[in-house]
């Protein structure tokens, strides 16, 4: 395909993928600018979308010859910014290795390139009876090499753990363009050495990018039943979190929406939820059936003392998809009650939620802003939507600073800044609020062991006085999440 | 003070017990700073484990952080200091009706930062998975002495880079742990544990793993019992419920199962311990569930136990240098020497063959420990 493409890069790197997956003029780049955090834009200089190992260890080897700065991207549904292009630096996106290599059941392993579909795992494993376990509520369009960058967690993380407990090996070209194999090999269950996939998952795109990934797959459970239960306030539901925590009971999932969430997902979804409560519980609990009605019985007990004001299962299958639809859904359903919101992915101990609640209500009314909370609950990690109007002079800075104050009352209980989101470009300038100047350091020996130049996803994760001075950005949703087919938390 | 320790065949010249963590941090960086080799040592449970170091001025024992920093049962958290033994902490949580399970030889004598340091598991990794499923954050004093935090007290965490997972089985070739913080769990209503008599390599055997209505929390080949024994812990009916299925099972198959009564219990429990923390010989094996249960047709093997598909191996031979020095020549690199004698050292990799991604963990240790100090020659490839 003949190219108007003025930069001389350009076909060097289309020698490499083919000239229609090295992107290079102005109109084909805007869809790179930005990912899930559509506040900040900056367009790169090229995109490539290779489609092997070898074609990314290449783009690698030539970016590093010129000494461009190289952003790792899949799916483009970060909500840190993770995926920010660096200006004249390039963008590799894994979107097109999208092959499953291997499913090994007996030894209840996958290997798959990593532009496969979270979803799409579970799918190729369903006629097996076999699932993956970790589901951001964007699974239907987040990657799992995306996932392995962010480290990325979902409701049922809540007894099955995050992406690091089930990625247990993958295949990385690093910053010089070679090809290494970390994690347990075949054959093995821990990694020989240091766990360098341990300290891998999660480091968001700064220490190579992944070309293969094997994960852990799990049987799926004999039972799962879905609880709804609606509560006078946070107070009530949050305390009937902490019940059912305490308690020793472990449901796969807790997630909590507050009254301006039930009230935003209702409308965009048609759920037949109340709206006249302060919260509502959505809960899973699985394993052995006999285990399961138990357990189920017990949480409802405590959701009963906690001061529940109805509960109930969903009436069927169909009920309880859309039940979970409208969970997973939630951020974007915050069109229909705000033009615009700012989302944060603060984590507090779990005997907190309802003191924690109640700060950021406080913090909302101080501000005048209204702030709506959907979130795993079971985790403790919040995700309260700061709803503002753009339009309106001097909102937007409002919900930043009420946002940024959310994260340093979660500091303050002991939490972290982020649960399942990524620091990214979002929160780097809170990092140094939650780490010592001493802990990040040792955090970037780690960096440049694996790329001493800081190559890879550079401006990213650590704070930098430049990048502090810029204005945090604002959250504007996904096209994904407007037509639904995404959701977000 | 001074103990006589043999750290994989080296005695040190002298042996520090630093009364807290700010003394530990002061110990290292005056150690580093005056360019001595060191080794941080818990309960010394583990101390054959590796290569011989290529030497060690000064042992540093952290048997004296013992405290308890921060237990929350309500949020099932806890941070201790890492000297605090296994079974120190056990008598904590049991307060609260929680448990952290980790699995160790010695629960009397070894210690939290050890369990970490080594990667210990046992068959309950079948459940609730390993030391690096468990732990969620960590403070540890670097080779120079500088005190470094990753993770944080919450479960669920991404911020910065995972520094506790990189911790977990590294040898204290990285620094020294401080302190850690795990997730706890409620201990079961009803826990029972039964013997079935057969092998990993049986039909039975595969039909329990794939059935649906089985969760064993913990499974463990014991050779030396003959047979496989299967733990279910829960609300007391669903493990009825699970034993009972389990029984007809066992039926179908023709297999012989007996339950286990707590004394058996405890008397296997001392066996497995016992296989963990004696014999000359003594290596981990530490592979997918087709390959753990190869392993046990190891000639030389004499007694073993599993998880699965948990995947570890733990064999102890009483056969002959020979046979066990053929294995080591054989062998990929999932086996790893926890003991052997003296004599071997010359002869065998405790590790084995580094793997490909060497370079990077030597890059690592050069950043940690650019003068190659800490615990110098024990772990991977002479790091």
């Amino acid at each position: 395909m003949p190219t108007l493409a003025v930069d001389p890069l350009h076909d060097r790197f289309a020698a490499i993928v083919g000239a229609r997956n090295a992107v290079s003029t102005a109109s084909e780049l805007r869809t790179y600018e930005c990912d899930g955090l559509l506040g900040f834009r900056i367009r790169p200089r090229i995109v490539v979308l290779p489609a092997t190992t070898e074609e990314v260890a290449a783009c690698v080897r030539l970016a590093a010859e010129h000494g461009l700065p190289i952003v790792p991207r899949g799916a483009g549904t970060g909500l840190s910014g993770g995926s920010l292009p660096v200006e004249g630096g390039i963008v590799i996106g894994t979107s097109r290795m999208t092959r499953v290599l291997d499913i090994d059941l007996p030894n209840r392993r996958m290997r798959v390139q990593p532009g496969v579909i979270n979803l799409d795992i579970s799918k190729h494993l369903a006629p097996h009876g076999f699932y993956y376990a970790p589901d951001p509520s964007s699974q239907s369009v987040c990657t799992i090499g995306g996932n392995v960058a962010e480290n990325s967690g979902g409701a049922h993380c809540l007894k099955y753990g995050f992406t690091v407990n089930h990625a247990v090996a993958a295949r990385v070209v690093l910053s010089d363009g070679s090809v290494v194999d970390i994690g347990a090999s075949e054959g093995e269950a821990d990694a020989h050495g240091y766990d360098l996939m341990g300290v891998f998952v999660g480091s968001e795109g700064l220490l190579g990018i992944v070309t293969e990934v094997v994960v852990r797959i799990l049987r799926k459970p004999e039972a799962t039943r879905t609880i709804f239960g609606t509560f006078p306030s946070t107070d009530e539901a949050g305390a009937a979190v902490s019940a059912i925590i305490s308690s020793g009971i472990l449901p796969a999932a807790i997630e909590m929406c507050d009254q301006l969430a039930i009230e935003a997902i209702v409308a965009a979804t048609g759920v037949d939820w109340p709206l006249d409560v302060g919260a509502a519980l959505l809960m899973d609990v699985d394993g052995v059936s006999v285990e399961v009605e138990h357990t189920a019985e017990a949480a409802i007990t405590l959701m009963r003392a906690a001061g529940a004001i109805e509960i109930r299962a969903p009436r069927d299958d169909a009920e309880r998809l859309l039940m979970w639809k409208g969970r997973k859904a939630a951020f974007a359903a915050m069109g229909r009650i705000s033009p615009n919101y700012h989302v944060q992915d603060g984590v507090i101990p779990r005997k907190d939620i309802s003191a924690v609640l109640r700060e950021i209500a406080q913090l909302g009314r101080d501000a005048g802003l209204r702030i709506a909370n959907v979130f795993h609950a079971g985790d403790g990690n919040l995700h309260p939507l700061v709803l503002y109007d753009q339009r309106i002079p001097g909102e937007e800075a409002t919900a930043e600073a009420v946002a940024g104050d959310i994260l340093r009352v979660c500091l303050k209980y002991g939490g972290s800044v982020t649960g399942e989101h990524g620091v990214g470009r979002d929160k780097a300038c809170y990092l140094g609020e939650q780490f010592s100047d001493d802990d990040l350091d040792t955090m970037k020996l780690v960096r440049s062991a694996f790329d001493p130049r800081s190559i890879f996803n550079p401006d990213k994760v650590f704070p930098t006085p430049r990048l502090c001075g810029d204005r945090p950005g604002v959250y504007v949703p996904h096209p994904t999440e407007l037509t639904g087919e995404a959701g977000r938390g | 003070m001074n103990q006589t320790l043999s750290i994989a065949g080296v005695t040190p010249e002298r042996t520090l017990v630093p009364a807290d963590r700010v003394e530990l941090a002061a110990i290292v960086r005056d150690l580093y700073a005056a360019g001595r080799t060191f080794a941080f040592v818990g309960g010394g449970t583990e101390l054959e484990l590796g290569n011989q170091p290529r030497a060690i001025d000064t042992a540093v024992r952290t048997t004296a952080l013992d405290r308890v920093i921060d237990y929350s049962p309500e949020d099932q958290t806890i941070t201790v200091e890492a000297g605090m033994r296994v079974a120190a902490l056990d008598d904590v949580l049991a307060q609260h009706d929680q448990l952290l399970p980790i699995d160790v030889g010695d629960r009397n004598n070894a210690t939290i930062g050890g369990a970490i340091a080594t990667n210990a598991f046992g068959a309950r990794r079948h459940r609730y998975g390993s030391i690096k499923d468990l732990i969620v954050g960590i403070e540890f004093v670097r080779p120079d002495g500088v005190i470094a935090h990753g993770g944080g007290k919450v479960v669920k965490n991404v911020a910065g880079f995972d520094l506790p997972k990189l911790m977990v089985g590294s040898l204290g070739t990285l620094g020294g742990i401080a302190s850690a913080t795990f997730r706890v769990f409620p201990k079961p209503a009803a826990t029972r544990a039964v013997l079935a008599r057969t092998s990993p390599a049986s039909g039975f055997f595969d039909a329990c793993m794939d059935d649906r209505s089985l969760e064993p929390i913990a499974v463990a080949h014991h050779l030396a019992q003959g047979g496989i024994m299967l733990t279910f812990a829960g609300l007391a009916a669903s493990v009825e419920q699970q034993l009972a299925h389990l029984a007809t099972l066992a039926s179908t198959h023709a297999v012989t199962i007996d339950a286990l009564d707590s004394g058996a219990l405890e008397r296997f429990t001392a066996a497995e311990s016992e296989i963990r923390c004696s014999g000359a010989w003594r290596w981990t094996v530490s592979t997918n569930p087709v390959g753990a249960r190869a392993s046990l047709a190891s000639p030389v093997a004499t007694t073993a136990e599993i998880g699965y598909p948990t995947f570890g191996v733990t064999l102890v031979s009483a056969a002959d240098d020979v046979s066990i020095e053929a294995l080591a020549a054989e062998r990929g690199p999932a086996i790893v020497f926890r003991a052997m004698p003296r004599r071997a050292r010359a002869r065998i990799d405790a590790w084995g063959e580094p793997p490909a991604s060497f370079p990077l963990m030597r890059a690592l240790k050069f950043n940690f420990d650019p003068k190659g100090l800490c615990n110098p020659g024990r772990f991977v490839g002479g790091l």
